[in-house]
């Protein structure tokens, strides 16, 4: 099958979000990414649930757009949320008057801002600056960004989408004045192949500036690099913000068993989008704003450090390109350009994916002449449709860390995943309690190739190990279940290594550095693995 | 607590120098925080596989002058050949001393197989592994592979894929461990360690004999995942007893069964000897007087010092905390003794984690005969040996248990040699 109603280019929470969002409303939806889901800048941010207070400020509309989206996503996506509260917190360096405005701005945005007396703050959250001058509690929380990904595919999946992951866009197929369908090329047998349909949705974020240009429009697009670090410790259990104008390095959000801090802002040229690395100065940065919003984290361990590059799109009447949106943007280019069958969707925000999906969605029926309402406010996903409860008393017989954890990460989709015995039951990855049965789902239900696909599903060596012992358990599960070709397994752990090296190297000190010690001397010296594995099986 | 030598770090060299000192008769201490890098070897012993251009060594003994002009500093040169000839000697006698059995020479490097099934070169191999003289030649013609359901730490896939290249006919035998014992399910059940200590049980080695006897067949061996044997050292030969073929252990990822029984056995053979293991205990103050130390304190100890003649420190490389890197700086958390390292940490790391990278070759720095020196100055009752010493790379040269045993004992006899000019 090759023709659609829909083919939405990039693999993002946008991008799935409209493969659901287009699915629910009855469309024959194809989705093509270049990699695996949740690669670009959707898996390269905080994983902060915004309540919008931190653009409260700058940007009511965005205050708006994030509250409201804040409230459904703990409604649909509950197993994604983590429901922590945050606190916009002020230090003796800070301008205490701040504080007002931003409590009055919250007000107006309709985001709830409850002013806490310092000392009250610090028994709520005792790992925050005991410096503290001043405390707003508002309603921030966080989110995984993977499992919200892969639950919005999931759902669509079972609605009769079709994923397309590692297959690339090479060309936009155009009739006279419209687009028609895309070329695409799966970037791992190298085969091609044509689809086609009716209408292109341009999800793919900043490479969307590729994408439109493959179509012969321009959208002006500026990427701009965001750096993170993420700590081996979950030292707070609410947000920390800063309680001043937005800058680098002023939130720290406790996530699954970590913390990260960020961000920092950088406009980088678009030919290093593809290879984006933490520089020494940005870590410098990010560790001197979490060591002020926290200061034990001086002494905590840093696990690794990423990038992801945000779409900046500069607004269509100033041609300067100085005059840059952070808000939703949705071309429909046979309006703007006079192109038929594209439409392009970017800027916006991860907390904003729903919204951008709905947005992108009813255009495309517009365009369709299908009259269908939204209803992705009001369903919810798959994994948030039961409570903990009944799903316990279907998991009652199996081990409590591998049942603790399955739910936590699958919610009632951890019932599909329940074979009881002792293969399945049996640990993978210690650090975050991954079973043999959930790597083995993942592979064979969740479009996994990989290793690096298998820990965005399953978080699978995201903990303090960073995968030294898990990896090559992994692997081996993968070739069991034709993934990966045997002669391919050695390349594989090497490309893995690799990819992980790549996040510690910036940061490899103290227990970094111990436990990269010790991942080279298994890998390499016990086990024999080398740069050589890589070339002699290609 | 007054002892004649103290040493800290109860690893490889820690353990090979308390040995040699005790067997000698001098009172030691050896105060381990715990795990050491020995845990994690499987069955293998490295003394130089590779010299720092990258070209392969076949004899190490050789290689020694080639070395000397590629690396004058590294501590096999510090040693000097006729040394390096003696205590390789000695260490495998130690080894054996200990009921450590192994096989291998220092003249020429022997071949192992690494938990990927890939052929690597080596010094000594526990006997009861699978090694051989030439690269990629084994005596089987027909083996029966053993791998046990659930346990992740093993793939037989890879072994079964390199016998095959070898022209080795491979019988899959999965077993059910549940079979032997039944025991209650748990999802950290089925690792190396526990598996052992289920065949250090008779009944449940009866019990695996009996699974196992009528599936072997035709093959001219057994093998098995190196998980078993943590108390029961001989096991290998009785199983080969009671199953009337030849029995071989192929090697697991870390933690290995043979690596920790290593270490067991060293310990044990310290202690018979009259040595003081103090386990699960960290120095955190080194007194120093007009370069020499005094005095040190431990953590369970207090305010109890303890005071040695002489001082070793064997607390290995970063890995084992001998070493920690700081943001910018490279420093001995114990002593405080001067460090090599670059102080510029961009060039501390290769973007390839399979490429050199510079951190590995950081140490002690060390004057001719091992003693550490602090600002400048060498401490004149402290040696320093195995992997906390400077200007070698164990990783990409292979060297890492040559130099923990030979440092070891070149300390050991220099400390012996001390007293006697005394």
């Amino acid at each position: 099958m090759n023709e659609y109603d829909v083919i939405i280019i990039g693999g993002g929470a946008t991008g799935a979000g409209t493969l659901r969002d287009c699915s629910m409303r009855g469309l024959r939806t194809v989705l093509i990414e270049r990699s695996d889901i949740a690669t670009g800048a959707t898996g390269r941010n905080h994983g902060l649930l915004h309540s919008g207070a931190r653009y409260a400020v700058t940007d009511q509309e965005s205050a708006r757009e994030c509250i409201s989206e804040n409230q459904i996503l703990r409604r649909i996506a509950s197993h994604c949320v983590d429901e922590t509260d945050g606190f916009f917190i002020s230090l003796p360096d800070d301008d205490l008057s701040f504080q007002t405005k931003f409590v009055k701005s919250c007000q107006s945005a309709g985001i709830r801002a409850d002013v806490i007396d310092p000392k009250e703050a610090l028994v709520l959250e005792p790992s925050m600056n005991p410096a503290v001058t001043g405390a707003v509690r508002v309603p921030d929380g966080s989110i995984d960004p993977f499992r919200l990904t892969a639950s919005n595919i999931r759902d669509a999946k079972t609605l009769g989408a079709n994923v397309l992951t590692y297959h690339m866009v090479t060309e936009l197929i155009r009739r006279q004045d419209a687009i028609v369908g895309v070329k695409i090329l799966n970037v791992r047998t190298k085969e091609t192949s044509e689809l086609y349909a009716p209408i292109i949705v341009n999800a793919c974020g900043i490479w969307g500036a590729h994408i439109a240009e493959m179509a012969g429009v321009k959208v002006s697009m500026f990427p701009a690099k965001g750096a993170l670090l993420i700590y081996g410790h979950r030292v707070n259990k609410i947000v920390l913000n800063r309680c001043r104008k937005p800058s680098d390095a002023d939130i720290l959000v406790p996530g699954d068993t970590i913390c990260l801090i960020g961000t920092t802002s950088t406009k980088v040229p678009f030919d290093t989008i593809d290879n984006m690395y933490v520089l020494p100065e940005e870590v410098e940065i990010l560790r001197k704003g979490a060591q002020e919003l926290s200061p034990i984290l001086e002494k905590t361990r840093i696990l690794r450090c990423y990038a992801g590059v945000r779409p900046l799109v500069a607004s269509d009447n100033d041609p300067s390109g100085r005059s840059v949106s952070r808000g939703i943007v949705l071309f429909d280019h046979e309006k703007r350009d006079g192109l038929k069958g594209f439409i392009t969707i970017t800027g916006g925000k991860l907390m904003t994916y729903r919204l951008m999906a709905e947005q992108a969605t009813d255009l495309v029926c517009t365009k369709l002449h299908i009259d269908k309402k939204c209803e992705t406010a009001t369903v919810k996903l798959p994994g948030s449709r039961e409570d903990k409860e009944t799903i316990l008393k279907k998991l009652y017989s199996m081990p409590s860390a591998v049942q603790e954890s399955m739910i936590y990460r699958h919610g009632e989709m951890a019932e599909k995943i329940a074979t009881n015995n002792v293969v399945n039951n049996s640990l993978v990855c210690e650090c975050e309690e991954v079973s043999y049965g959930e790597v083995s789902y993942a592979i064979d239900h969740m479009d996994v190739n990989n290793l690096i696909d298998l820990r965005r599903r399953t978080r699978l060596g995201m903990g303090t190990c960073q995968g030294e012992f898990c990896a090559c358990r992994a692997i081996g599960i993968l070739a069991k279940q034709k993934k990966i070709k045997p002669e391919k397994e050695k390349e594989e752990l090497v490309t893995f290594l690799n990819e992980r090296w790549k996040g510690i190297k910036p940061i490899a000190w103290g227990d970094s550095l111990r436990e990269s010690q010790y991942a080279s001397w298994v890998y390499e010296s016990v086990c024999g693995l080398s740069k050589n594995n890589k070339d002699l099986t290609k | 607590m007054i002892f004649d030598t103290i040493i800290i770090g109860g690893g490889l060299s820690g353990l090979t120098c308390g040995i040699h000192l005790q067997k000698a008769g001098k009172r030691c201490v050896i105060i381990s925080s715990g795990q050491s890098a020995l845990h994690f070897s499987s069955g293998s012993f490295d003394l130089l596989n590779t010299l720092p251009d990258g070209r392969s060594v076949s004899d190490p003994v050789q290689s020694l002058d080639e070395l000397q002009v590629q690396n004058p500093s590294h501590p096999y040169i510090k040693i000097g050949k006729t040394d390096f000839i003696r205590l390789a000697e000695k260490s495998q006698q130690l080894l054996t001393d200990a009921s450590i059995s192994v096989g291998g020479s220092y003249q020429r490097n022997h071949y192992r197989l690494t938990p990927f099934a890939i052929t690597k070169p080596t010094w000594l191999t526990m006997t009861d592994y699978v090694s051989s003289d030439q690269p990629d030649s084994l005596p089987w013609k027909n083996v029966c592979l053993v791998h046990f359901t659930g346990y992740l730490d093993f793939h037989p896939d890879f072994f079964q894929g390199k016998f095959q290249e070898l022209g080795i006919k491979v019988q899959n035998v999965e077993l059910d461990l549940t079979k032997v014992s039944i025991r209650k399910n748990t999802p950290l059940e089925v690792r190396s360690t526990n598996i052992a200590r289920l065949f250090d049980n008779e009944e449940a080695l009866d019990n695996f004999v009996r699974l196992l006897a009528h599936k072997v067949g035709d093959a001219d061996a057994v093998l098995l995942p190196a998980c078993l044997g943590l108390e029961r050292t001989n096991i290998v030969n009785i199983l080969s007893r009671k199953l009337g073929v030849e029995v071989k252990l192929l090697a697991t990822f870390p933690p290995t069964v043979s690596g920790i029984r290593a270490q067991y056995l060293l310990k044990q053979r310290f202690m018979q000897l009259g040595g003081t293991y103090m386990l699960g205990d960290t120095v955190n103050k080194v007194d120093f007087e007009n370069n020499h130390i005094s005095k040190i304190f431990t953590v369970n100890h207090g305010n109890i010092p303890l005071r040695g003649e002489e001082y070793v420190l064997c607390s290995g490389s970063f890995f084992s905390e001998g070493l920690v890197a700081l943001p910018n700086d490279v420093v001995d958390p114990i002593c405080g003794l001067d460090v090599d390292y670059i102080s510029d940490r961009k060039e501390w790391f290769a973007s390839d984690v399979f490429d050199q990278q510079n951190y590995e070759s950081f140490g002690i720095r060390t004057d001719e005969t091992f003693h550490g020196i602090k600002n400048g100055q060498a401490i004149s009752n402290l040696h320093v040996c195995g992997a906390s010493l400077s200007a070698f790379n164990a990783l990409k040269e292979g060297c890492g248990g040559g130099v923990s045993m030979l440092t070891a004992l070149y300390v050991a006899e220099d400390i012996l040699r001390q007293k006697e000019n005394k």
